[in-house]
């Protein structure tokens, strides 16, 4: 018999043409077990085969497959699995297989995915958390992580106002300092890089990705999870799912539309507050004060529209799963000239091929991103610019601060920030492509044996152009010859994937329900760049901006080329012994050409047991809940984005034609020896998981907790060289050390369980805290390493690494207190603490005070649904996050206004502390910036049905409802650096749209 | 049969699918947009292109003028330029120059209240000791085997043995300013296994050093700073930087050598060169013209970027009410001001006939520093500017032309009058003529022989070399500068306070003393 069927097989592939295969039905209806409602979009598999189906809006579903005896099972996102066993299939006979569901959290059901596959969630071993489309984050959302914000404990979603702005996620905290602190993203199986170019010409590395082509977002946080992705896995994986083919055909429109408006701006004097601050403090600049009365931050702000549209193809033609998804978006930011659009295409089309032995899945995207991006300067200039000065002088021009004797432009004050919204230019375009095709063939000679084979691109045109024409203030302050400029820069880059793997699934019936799951594969991927930059200064005309190159006085042009390999054997194993003791263990061989031959090649394991204690006959009766599963899992990681590809290799750096040294009357072009450390390697994370998760009330409640420790070693850092030793004065070394330590809780829940039309709320409750601290800088007598720049003086630093403290803590000088004041005169000995007591202020009495990164994560969603209504909700808070207020240290102090060139506007703080000179390291600027918002509020109502449209749904969305804190800048989550200085400002969004489909 | 082998195949199929990935192992990629070790040498204008690395190390910052991809870390770019931060550990803690800015580490060093973790001396530091580790390599790199090895030509081989010995000569020069501002210093040359800690030497052994390799340099370069060698190593520049080694030689060994002081002053004096009619011609954008200059470091408005050296010196002394294009710039930065002290050496103050006090600027200020971070307190001083003798501006406004004079025939006069005083030989004549010859120049009255004295010297040294780098080294080696004379914010008051001797040498950076724990901190830090 066996024989007979590889002879079939076999032939079959020779052949390469379909033979007349003999099947049978399996159909059937999955219906929930409480009230026996039709439950649509279930996945049905038939374990052992690719055969499987998807229910359709009543619940019933039908599949063919082989004469043969299977067990079938049915999935839900929501539910708990139900199994039915022994299904017998004769040839042209339909047998039918019926499901019940019980509602579920989905910590503890259905399928996860994994690294290089998939796992029933009962089986995972390591700490994995998934969010589906109904979870994700409602209203206008450009990229994609911004899906999950707030919804997995201890994932740290960084805010970004600007729309699509840019990509900052933290999984567990961060494990690095020099080193990238992003997770590792792949898409379809495919990793994908989110730096390079994308940052450079866009705002955000995953912005070509449409969020409404995504059906489910998985992180993994503990090694047992993140092992299997080697020396990129130290941060965490997120994993994103793109959605596939549906049961029946169908077409879904949504469309949305939505105005935003700002809601919070840096707090400047007014008009009149600034001209009571001049009159007393510079008198002598009365003369130059100005009459107008000038709100200059409104004047940059607008009103900002926006509209998305998404059109889906999706169905299914024999076996075959098709979806087209088609995106248009269109989203200006509340500051004038800010604006993102996207046209995205993305094709998943998957089919059995073979006698069903061969599934083919392929996945093409493409999308084209077009950023405006509002002048850098902008939000500083209107910040900085009196608002006793008007916008237009009376003969209609652009009002600029000028000597008043000369008449001449001050070069050191600020430029109408009008004018350079009016004038410059800043675009930057994405064309990026991504695709994989993808065959697994599932073995004939040994049942459960199937290989994967994948090759994947992913292709990236990315420009950024910019024009400064010749006559903005900016351009006339200086060398007038070098007025008007222009820059390209033109980066293209191609990474390709290969890779390989086989999967061998056996039951052991021996074993009690036990079962074997082993995973062995290869990859190869290859990264190619080429970055070309051009820019020119001194343009002969402006007609052309950023178009043309017309005769100039100086150009520098830059040519680079980069290349970047890795190579990876990878296995895993998974081990369940009568369904209850789980045993995974993985291991990575990696090699990257990043660094030297010696240093190449990091073996990264990770084992993991799972126990699930509900199982055990013995407890099974006496827990008080259920599904309870214990977990412990220990694993290695690298971090091998250390942000350079040739750090490892000696090399020379040609100069410049603006760094000559002159030799007699030559000027000679340089060339540098670069200082390197042969040695360099990964940044190595070990980390242990302690979780455990469990149902109540029959699983209407699912409850997870972990607890983690993770540990980097080999951390990088530039450490100072011995005097004379090395041709720089600082290394890039693996020498220091970094620990995350926390614990996290996730609740999902039924909390009202109204049936199908009443009223039922599904809540979802997660909350983390994280404590990091670096643990050493790896040499003794290396107390500290200042980081953190500001604006206020130059070369100026806020922030420190110091072991015993989280990374980068801020480093202030403690404010003294006389009489509960803050003490605000004198000299630095009478405001300042003398830490050290030698009755001197200086840098020996900085002091560690704080860190940016939120000790606690506390997230809330809430879906509620009755009748035809739905309404959902996301609420966040972060605890023990300090943010230095850095507009408020740069201009809170009244020396600004005697400031030789033109005075400028003050921060609103001055009126607190009235401050005659700047203190930029006091730690009265380090706040505290806790807070708690509404993210987003959405209501929706769906018809039941409207001719031939199915169920057409009207929702409307506020996001950033609302944000409590006591933070006095823009935003309490204004940059993942903790330091405020001109963010973007923040918004509130009102979004609109409609569900139709066919 | 036929089953068996189908099977193979599709074995053999399966086997392939996982193995095509992992054949392509090569997992060496080298740089392609970087000159690597391995190919740098093919090509021999390498050789000066290297040579020239060595002398930009003084002028600008790092590979892309006037920032970008800089040579040391762990401090702004522009702040970590040569001449700016050996400029204001020579000025800034003395009675001639003040800075009105807040940046961190700064205002110590007016008030001389540094730590051993002020990012200032911690930059100069790193400055002084990479021009060492580069002079070093280039040493390593071309040593007479690793030329023969290359198959170098024999015309070759003889131009770059000169380009050896001005190696040798600019890092004895930083060697020189690392024992005139920290002391005791680990010597680090060519032969030194690098993978080993540097040994502390004390602070007589680096001035032996220095002496050595600046008389073995000697040898090998031309006897003037001119025509193909200007901005380059000669013959006068190691007569100069010998003298100030000797001169000060008590202060740093313990021995006087006051008469080898006189002699290599003598021999910088014969060397060539005249004094310049025109004062301002010598800090002015064509000041390489000027034939009283023996050696000096360029800068050019086109080709040598940078926001420290002249770019720095020039525009931060611009400020209230000055008028920035009389200076050849675009615009002042308002930071360095006049201590009342330095406007009063010059007999009628501010007023003065003297022509040396021509640059001094008082519009709209006081000469009293009430206030250091208020701009308009403290006289300016506009002695350095980009500005041409015809009064034209220089090719830039941003970035001046003018070079930084580091030796000029004034000081080897002064040199050898005060070695002439402290019993260096020489003749009273010679030394009289030398002074008064500054002194005439200058508008000034000529003094007579009873009134050359060494506080004279000290005095007129602050005259004339007003800002030019020179005089923490010389108020130490008159014992001015700590424990006694007082001006204006010395030790952090208005009317000043003396300090405490330690403060005569900087302190080792914290940053050094961590990845060199072999070392002892100088006293009292």
């Amino acid at each position: 018999m066996l024989r007979t069927v590889i002879h079939g097989a076999v032939a079959t592939m020779l052949a390469s043409a379909p033979l007349l295969a003999q099947t049978g039905t399996i159909a059937g209806r999955v219906l929930t077990a409480d009230d026996a409602q039709p439950i649509p979009g279930a996945q049905i598999l038939v374990l052992g085969t690719n055969a499987g189906a998807v229910t359709r809006e009543d619940g019933r579903y039908s599949l063919t497959v082989r004469p043969g005896r299977y067990t079938v099972r049915a999935l839900r996102i929501g539910f708990g699995a139900d199994t039915v066993r022994n299904v017998v299939v004769t040839a042209g006979a339909t047998t039918t297989a019926d499901f019940r569901l019980r509602p579920a959290a989905t910590a503890l059901s259905g399928i996860v995915v994994v690294g290089y596959g998939t796992q029933e969630a009962k089986d995972v071993t390591g700490s994995v958390a998934t969010v589906g489309t109904e979870e994700f984050n409602t209203g206008r959302v450009v990229s994609p992580e911004a899906l999950i914000r707030g919804k997995v404990a201890g994932v740290q979603v960084a805010d970004n106002n600007e729309p699509g702005g840019g990509i900052a996620v933290r999984v567990r905290g961060g494990t690095s300092v020099n080193a990238s602190n992003e997770p590792l993203y792949v898409i379809d199986g495919v990793p994908i890089d989110v730096g390079g170019g994308s940052t450079v010409s866009g705002r955000n590395g995953l912005n070509f990705l449409n969020p409404n082509d995504i059906e489910t977002v998985t992180v993994l946080k503990d090694a047992s999870a993140t092992a299997i992705y080697g020396n990129r896995g130290a941060n965490g994986v997120v994993i994103i799912t793109t959605k596939s083919g549906a049961s029946q055909p169908q077409v879904m429109y949504t469309g949305t539309v939505s105005g935003s408006r700002v809601v919070g701006g840096p707090e400047m004097l007014t008009a009149d507050q600034y001209r009571a601050a001049v009159t007393q403090y510079a008198a002598t600049n009365v003369p130059s004060l100005g009459s107008a009365n000038t709100d200059w931050l409104a004047a940059i702000e607008q009103n900002a529209g926006g509209q998305e549209h998404n059109l889906d193809f999706a169905g299914k033609r024999d076996a075959a799963l098709y979806r087209l998804g088609l995106g248009y978006l269109d989203q200006e930011g509340v500051l004038i000239g800010t604006r993102t659009r996207r046209a995205s295409a993305s094709l998943n089309y998957s089919d059995l091929l073979l006698n069903d032995r061969l599934a083919l899945r392929t996945h093409l995207r493409g999308s084209r991103s077009v950023d405006d991006f509002t002048p850098n300067a902008v939000l500083g200039e209107a910040v900085a610019f009196a608002p006793t000065q008007p916008i237009y002088t009376s003969t209609g021009e652009y009002y600029q601060y000028r000597d008043p004797t000369t008449g001449n432009l001050i070069g050191l004050a600020p430029n109408n920030p009008l004018e350079d919204l009016k004038y410059l230019q800043d675009r930057g375009t994405i064309l990026r492509s991504i695709g994989s095709v993808e065959g697994e063939y599932r073995l004939p000679w040994l049942q459960g044996l199937s290989v994967t084979a994948r090759g994947s691109f992913d292709s990236n045109r990315a420009d950024r152009n910019s024009f400064t024409p010749s006559t903005v203030a900016s351009q006339l302050k200086g060398d007038p010859t070098l007025a008007g400029s222009l820059s390209r820069a033109n980066h293209s880059e191609l990474h390709t994937v290969a890779d390989a793997f086989a999967t061998y699934r056996h039951d052991l019936p021996m074993l009690d329900r036990g079962s074997v799951d082993l995973t062995v594969g290869v990859s190869a991927e290859n990264f190619n760049g080429s970055y070309n930059g051009y820019s020119a200064r001194g343009l002969s005309t402006n007609l052309l901006g950023y178009n043309g190159v017309p005769t100039f006085k100086e150009a520098s042009p830059g040519v680079s080329v980069q290349e970047h390999r890795l190579r990876s054997q990878f296995a895993r194993g998974n081990l369940s012994l009568k369904d209850r003791y789980l045993f995974t263990a993985t291991v990575r061989r990696d090699g990257s050409s990043r660094f030297g031959p010696d240093n190449q090649w990091g073996v990264f394991p990770s084992a993991a047991f799972a126990w699930r204690m509900s199982e055990e006959p013995m407890l099974k009766d006496l827990l008080p809940v259920s599904d309870l599963k214990l977990r412990v899992s220990w694993g290695k990681n690298g971090n091998e984005s250390i942000g350079c590809n040739y750090c490892a290799y000696g090399s020379y750096e040609v100069g410049g034609p603006q760094a000559q040294a002159q030799l007699g009357s030559d000027f000679v072009t340089t060339i540098r020896p670069i200082a390197f450390d042969a040695n360099l390697h990964w940044e190595t994370t070990t980390s242990t998981d302690v979780g455990i998760d469990f149902g109540l009330l029959r699983n209407r409640f699912s409850v997870s907790i972990d607890g983690y420790t993770k540990t980097t070693d080999d951390l990088l850092f530039a450490v100072p060289t011995a005097a004379g030793t090395a041709l720089s004065n600082s290394v890039l070394t693996n020498i220091g050390s970094v620990r995350n330590r926390g614990f996290e809780f996730m609740l999902d829940g039924k909390l009202i369980d109204g049936g199908r039309r009443g009223f039922t709320w599904l809540a979802n409750f997660n909350a983390s805290h994280n404590s990091n601290e670096l643990l050493t800088l790896g040499r003794p007598g290396l107390t500290s390493i200042a980081t953190g720049g500001i604006a206020g003086g130059v070369g100026t630093n806020i922030q420190v690494l110091q072991p015993g403290q989280p990374v980068n803590s801020f480093f202030v000088y403690r404010h003294r207190e006389a009489n509960g004041k803050v003490v605000v005169t004198g000299p630095d000995t009478a405001m300042y603490v003398d830490v050290n007591g030698d009755k001197i202020i200086n840098t020996s009495d900085l002091r560690p005070f704080h860190s940016p990164a939120p000790k606690w994560i506390i997230g809330h969603t809430s879906n509620f649904s009755w009748r035809n209504f739905d309404a959902s909700t996301t609420l966040r808070a972060y605890l023990g996050n300090y943010v230095y207020n850095n507009v408020a240290s740069n201009l809170g102090n009244y020396s600004v206004l005697t400031s030789p060139y033109a005075p400028v506007n003050l921060s609103a703080s001055v009126l607190q502390y009235g401050f005659t000179r700047p203190q930029y390291l006091s730690d009265l600027y380090v706040e505290d910036a806790s807070f708690l918002r509404m993210d987003n509020l959405t209501v929706g109502y769906t018809f039941d049905r409207l001719g031939q449209v199915r169920n057409p749904r009207v929702f409307g969305t506020i996001q950033n409802v609302f944000t409590k804190t006591s933070y006095s800048g823009v935003d309490p989550t204004a940059n993942i650096n903790g330091i405020d200085n001109n963010v973007y400002p923040r918004s509130r969004t009102f979004v609109g749209g409609v569900t139709i489909g066919f | 049969m036929r089953i068996m082998s189908t099977r193979w195949l599709a074995m053999g199929g399966a086997a392939l699918l996982l193995a095509v990935p992992a054949c392509n192992n090569d997992l060496t990629v080298a740089p392609q947009s970087n000159i690597t070790s391995g190919n740098i040498f093919s090509d021999t204008t390498s050789y000066r292109a290297f040579l020239a690395k060595l002398y930009a190390g003084l002028a600008v910052t790092g590979q892309s003028g006037p920032d970008g991809k800089p040579d040391i870390s762990g401090i702004d770019e522009g702040f970590s330029q040569y001449v700016r931060g050996y400029w204001q550990l020579q000025e800034l803690p003395t009675d001639e120059a003040i800075i009105g800015w807040g940046d961190t580490g700064l205002p110590e060093l007016n008030t001389q209240t540094w730590s051993a973790a002020n990012p200032f001396t911690t930059a100069m530091y790193a400055r002084i000791f990479y021009q060492v580790a580069l002079a070093n390599e280039f040493l390593r790199q071309t040593s007479d085997a690793q030329l023969s090895a290359r198959g170098t030509a024999a015309a070759l081989v003889t131009e770059v043995q000169g380009y050896r010995a001005e190696a040798r000569f600019l890092r004895a020069l930083s060697y020189y300013h690392a024992l005139d501002l920290f002391g005791n210093v680990p010597i680090v040359d060519e032969n030194f296994d690098i993978s080993k800690l540097p040994v502390q030497a004390a602070r007589s052994d680096v001035f032996a050093f220095v002496e050595k390799e600046l008389k073995e340099a000697r040898a090998g370069l031309p006897a003037r700073s001119t025509g193909s060698y200007y901005g380059r190593a000669s013959q006068q520049a190691v007569d100069m930087t010998l003298a100030h080694l000797y001169l000060n030689a008590k202060v740093w060994t313990g021995t006087d050598r006051s008469a080898d002081a006189l002699a290599a002053a003598s021999s910088a004096i014969a060397g060539g060169g005249s004094l310049d009619t025109s004062i301002p011609h010598l800090f002015q954008a064509d000041n390489n013209t000027s034939p009283e200059i023996l050696f000096s470091i360029p800068f050019d408005g086109n080709h040598t970027r940078t926001w420290g050296g002249m770019t720095y010196l020039i525009h931060a002394s611009v400020g209230d009410n000055m008028d920035a294009a009389a200076s050849g710039i675009d615009g002042g930065w308002y930071g360095l001001r006049l201590r009342p002290s330095a406007v009063e050496r010059y007999a009628g103050g501010a007023s003065s006939t003297d022509l040396r006090a021509q640059f001094i600027r008082t519009a709209g200020r006081t000469e009293d520093i009430a206030n250091v971070g208020s701009s308009n307190n403290g006289y300016a001083l506009a002695k350095f500017r980009n500005v041409t003798a015809d009064g034209k501006p220089g090719s830039n406004l941003t970035f001046p032309d003018t070079d930084y004079p580091m030796y000029r025939l004034a000081d080897a006069y002064l040199i050898y009058a005060e070695a002439f005083l402290r019993g260096g030989g020489g003749s009273q004549g010679t030394a009289l003529g030398y002074v008064n010859a500054l002194r005439t120049r200058a508008n000034a009255t000529p003094i007579g022989a009873a009134e050359l004295t060494l506080p004279f010297i000290l005095d007129e040294r602050g005259r004339e070399l007003l800002w030019e780098g020179m005089r923490r080294q010389d108020l130490i080696r008159f014992g001015q500068f700590s424990t006694a004379g007082i001006w204006q914010w010395k030790g952090g008051t208005h009317d000043g306070e003396v300090t405490s001797a330690n403060h005569d040498l900087y302190p080792i950076p914290a940053n050094e003393l961590s990845a060199n724990p072999t070392l002892k901190q100088n006293p009292g830090y």
